[in-house]
């Protein structure tokens, strides 16, 4: 025999045997205090009782503006649900909703089959339900058992500008999300922001629901609560408060109604926006609940793109705005001297090629403060045949160009600053030629900008050198404790190298691009107000020139960057001077500088 | 020393219990099975009870062709079949199913099988093989340490599937396996005590005794001095850590973890079920409401009500009375299969029994304890009355290995 011996002793069995015993023992006394001690109370929730969940809705958070006004909030609507398993075998149900809806029996089924969430929960069938219908399926409870309203909470958006791409909107959680977030407490049919301020701070927002196990009786009305320690409070949201000044806001929308375009207001010391509009926009009500379909493609499909937020996701070329990038890097590198004269004969010839002025006669004779007021092409023609592009590309990304600005909202796009390693990438070596470069500096060619990171640059103009992160969050209270908390916004590098004297030169030359008699940018002049600006005319592809305007106001503390692009809108000293002028005369007459401005301006 | 005569007899006269309470068992569970599908509007080949039906016979027919094979192909090919078994546990892992997230399941064309169920029997020959090696010394502790490796392999496989249920079983189906072969009961303890050490620090008070309990048996283990102080402070350093480390993990990561050992991660709906099943039970009464008459019927809608939570269906059509009946033959099972274990000559085989037994005993007492509210929810079925393939045919599988092991003799 090959096998080993059992060597087993009878202690070992009987030390199983009792084991077993043991374990079996515990399972039987279980049973005889559930069968035989417990048996009537649980005879009791059998026979006459149905235990069934209900779900405790925890409201989200409000939204408010920078002044406390009120931008979203939440607003019931009634709800009308079917448990399936109560209805399953019973038709009549189904041909007396239909007939207090006015919703056929197929859809209804469909509905229960497209909602379905298990035999026992609440399948929906119709939203928002008026009060007539209410009260009828109220009065006929007894002929409609497993039929149940819930009351959900939508968002209702009371105030008058749309702020739409802002505050983004929910989404309804399908099974596939919910693999990935069920750990943060989200169960399927849950809304979650899915976009703008609603998606960033959802962990702010979002409540938690809470559910409890109730009692029902046949009829499916509530008779008790069943006590259990699974039952779970619901745990509200958090309010959260936004930069925005809503009545701005407002005005800045109005002012861009029926064009394409952008418009964006920013503290710049701060990096709160006030305001920042992208043109076409929807209602954000269109959005309050679970969506429908027809309203979303209709959304998606919509040329003009509505959906699309042109002032952060939107990429154009710059215009004439940035050749202020090149006159800092030839003062700063004395490339060349700002008073020496070249004449612009409204043409610069290069090779073979022409490069036109944007003044056909040409500006005349003109040293570097008047070739920005007048923004003569030529004379940067001139200046960046003297100039590497590397170090133009440097000074570019010295204003955070190219990069994200890291604004509070999702999708931003980064933009782009090219150089010599990107223009060989992207023609070959060699494949490119000087007139790349003559392109660039008057902010054509393959650079890239965001209406947001304009605005951001007009505010390092403005405070010279101060490079802040554009943000939306301002703080919010916290439902737990009762306290405002306050964001924190942590700046990137300021731009450094560049003496004060260059500062006030690109300054009193941004004031005359507004002030002066022959300035590009008069249309953005404010009476009583210190306007700086700088205008541009981005050449575009796809149509007439888009119009850009970038400055800043002073008065008092507080200053203003504010950034026009209007798409199509012509020569920037049209359109976008005229709107950035009108918002900063608003600006002037309407905004008071409040406590927590100041409280986030010193951080 | 007992005559080979009487043994065969014996033992023969026990297979033919075995055999009578696993009928009785099926029987059982076709019943609870009928019920459940009573209103269910189909042919009877497709509704759950005649598939169950199906599978019986199918099982039945395994176990018959495996009782007479010889036993020496499965003593001799246990590693061969261990490294096959391994190989077919990850296969549904590489090509499982990404929309349910859980790859537990083989889809070989109209059929599916759950490999992990077959594993179990492979994990226990293999241990039992190695175990029954004739120059094996068991009373050292480094003799425990490939049978641990040859179950920490397909639990570490499984456990990502997820299926914690059968994790688990893996794990402890080797104890009493080791204790069976004749492992010191000091290094079964030191083998469970980390795990202990981290479970009871979560309360002050139980952690306060098994760190008195630790002190006793490391005592009684009379250790060198140096070895139980390091053991006494590892497990006291893994009790004192685990708190801070926990406290460290994000919500969502305690979520996560909390989650694996609650296999129904959705609380609504385990919570939901477990009071259903408790009604259900506690509805039974003394006799129940007899067959297909559980007024508590919405429990024949609960998605599980005919494979993991079918014992809640005994309890309310047959009562208390059935319920005892059931748990009876469960045990009258357990044993039989200790004394069958108990009475065979050779190690191998009476270790592979004793696995067996140890498995049924898990699921029982796992499954059943789920059904009452004792022990948290997980996808472990009932042996023979559940409704399943893989799981039905891999008892069957363990019952005709007992015969021919245990019928070998006597040729």
């Amino acid at each position: 025999m090959f096998y080993v011996k059992n060597n087993v002793t009878s202690l070992h069995r009987n030390l199983l045997i009792a084991t077993v015993f043991a374990l079996f023992i515990v399972l039987g006394f279980r049973l005889y205090q559930l069968q035989i001690v417990e048996y009537s109370r649980f005879a009791g929730i059998a026979e006459a009782n149905q235990i069934r969940v209900v779900t405790k809705e925890a409201p989200r958070g409000l939204i408010y503006d920078r002044n406390g006004q009120i931008i979203v909030e939440n607003k019931s609507q009634y709800n009308l649900n079917i448990i399936p398993y109560e209805t399953v075998k019973n038709d009549s149900v189904f041909r007396l909703l239909s007939r207090i809806t006015g919703i056929s029996e197929s859809e209804i089924r469909q509905r229960v089959q497209k909602n379905y969430r298990g035999l026992f929960l609440p399948a929906r069938v119709a939203t928002d339900i008026d009060f007539k219908m209410l009260t009828e399926i109220e009065e006929r409870r007894l002929e409609l058992p497993g039929v149940l309203y819930s009351l959900e909470s939508v968002r209702s958006f009371p105030g008058p500008a749309n702020l739409s791409h802002v505050l983004g909107y929910l989404r309804e959680i399908d099974k596939e999300d919910l693999r990935m977030i069920k750990d943060y407490g989200y169960h399927a049919g849950d809304l979650i922001g899915w976009n703008g301020v609603e998606r960033e701070y959802e962990n702010i927002l979002h409540g938690q629901k809470g559910f409890e196990y109730v009692q029902v009786n046949v009829f499916g009305q509530e008779v008790g609560k069943v006590q259990d320690e699974r039952s779970v409070k619901p745990r509200f949201g958090n309010d959260l408060y936004l930069t925005v000044d809503i009545g701005l806001q407002d005005y800045t929308e109005k002012l861009l109604a029926g064009k394409k375009g952008a418009a964006i207001v920013m503290d710049a010391e701060s990096g709160e926006i006030l305001a920042m509009t992208s043109k076409p926009d929807y209602s954000p009500e269109l959005f309050s609940g679970i969506v429908e379909s027809g309203v979303w493609s209709r959304l998606l499909n919509d040329a003009d793109r509505p959906l699309y937020n042109r002032a952060m996701q939107g990429t154009y070329p710059a215009g004439s705005t940035f050749k202020i990038v090149a006159v800092f890097a030839s003062l700063q590198n004395s490339i060349l001297n700002p008073d020496a004269l070249i004449r612009c004969q409204g043409v610069y010839r290069l090779g073979r090629r022409e490069f036109k002025c944007w003044k056909t006669g040409g500006h005349g004779r003109m040293n570097l403060f008047d070739a920005i007021v007048n923004s003569c092409n030529v004379y940067f023609y001139n200046l960046i045949r003297k100039m590497d592009l590397d170090l133009w590309a440097d000074y570019a990304r010295k204003f955070h160009f190219g990069a994200f600005t890291n604004v509070d909202l999702y999708g931003e796009s980064q933009g782009v600053v090219p150089d010599e390693a990107f223009l060989n990438k992207k023609y070959g070596l060699g494949g490119w030629t000087e007139g790349n470069k003559l392109n660039l500096v008057i902010g054509q060619g393959d650079l890239l900008v965001t209406p947001l990171q304009m605005v951001r640059f007009a505010g390092t103009l403005a405070t010279h050198g101060k490079v802040v992160t554009p943000h939306f969050g301002l703080r919010y209270l916290d439902c737990q404790t009762n306290r405002f908390q306050t964001f924190v916004f942590t700046n990137p590098d300021s731009v450094s190298g560049i003496s004060a004297a260059h500062w006030d030169f690109v300054e009193k030359a941004m004031y005359d691009v507004v002030n002066s008699k022959n300035g590009t940018g008069r249309a953005a002049r404010v009476r009583d107000l210190d306007v700086y600006g700088k205008t541009g005319t981005a050449q575009n592809p796809h149509g007439e020139d888009h119009s850009w305007f970038i400055g800043y106001s002073k008065r008092d503390s507080q200053i203003l960057a504010v950034t026009v692009l209007i798409e199509h809108g012509g020569s920037g000293g049209g359109e976008a001077a005229v709107a950035a002028g009108r918002i900063l005369n608003y600006c002037k007459k309407n905004l008071v500088p409040t406590p927590a401005q100041t409280e986030i301006a010193t951080r | 020393m007992k005559k080979p005569v009487q043994i065969g007899r014996s033992i023969s006269s026990s297979n033919f219990l075995i055999a009578f309470t696993v009928l009785l068992l099926c029987i059982a569970g076709l019943l609870a099975l009928y019920s459940a599908s009573l209103h269910v509007d189909a042919p009877f080949f497709k509704k759950v009870i005649g598939k169950q039906l199906l599978w019986m016979i199918l099982g039945m027919v395994t176990m018959s062709g495996i009782s007479v094979i010889q036993k020496k192909l499965l003593f001799d090919g246990a590693y061969i079949y261990y490294w096959l078994g391994i190989a077919l546990i990850i296969l549904p892992y590489l090509m499982g199913d990404s929309v349910t997230g859980t790859s537990r399941w083989f889809v070989l064309g109209p059929i599916h099988f759950q490999p992990s169920e077959f594993m179990k029997i492979l994990v226990i020959i293999t241990v039992a093989r190695y175990l029954s090696g004739s120059d094996l010394i068991i009373s050292d502790f480094r003799s425990l340490i490939i049978p641990l490796l040859l179950v920490l392999l397909p639990m570490g496989i499984v456990i990502k599937q997820p299926d914690l249920g059968t994790a688990v079983i893996y794990f402890f189906l080797v104890f009493p396996m080791l204790f069976w072969a004749g492992a010191r009961p000091y290094h079964l303890f030191l083998i469970v005590a980390p795990i202990l050490s981290i479970v009871t620090a979560f309360n002050f008070y139980s952690f306060f005794i098994w760190v008195l309990i630790l002190i006793l048996a490391l005592y009684l283990g009379k250790e060198k001095i140096w070895i139980a102080v390091v053991l006494f402070v590892f497990n006291l350093s893994l009790g004192f850590l685990t708190p801070v480390l926990w406290n460290r993990l994000k919500p969502y990561q305690q979520n996560r973890i909390m989650t694996l050992f609650n296999v129904d991660i959705d609380p609504q709906g385990s919570g939901y079920q477990v009071i259903q099943s408790q009604v259900a039970i506690g509805s039974g009464g003394l006799f129940g409401k007899g067959i297909g008459n559980g007024t508590q019927t919405h429990l024949k809608f609960l998605p599980k009500q005919h494979n993991d939570f079918i014992f809640s269906v005994v309890g309310e059509e047959y009562g208390f009375a059935g319920v005892m009946l059931v748990l009876l033959l469960f045990f009258t099972l357990i044993i039989l299969l200790i004394n069958v274990a108990y009475r065979l000559r050779d190690r191998f085989s009476s270790l592979v029994v004793i696995g067996f037994a140890s498995v049924f005993l898990y699921h029982v007492v796992i499954n059943i304890g789920m059904t009452v509210g004792l022990l948290p929810v997980t996808g472990l079925p009932l042996p023979f009355l559940s409704y399943g393939g893989s799981f039905i045919i891999s008892c069957f599988i363990m019952i005709g290995i007992v015969f021919n092991i245990s019928l070998e003799r006597r040729r």
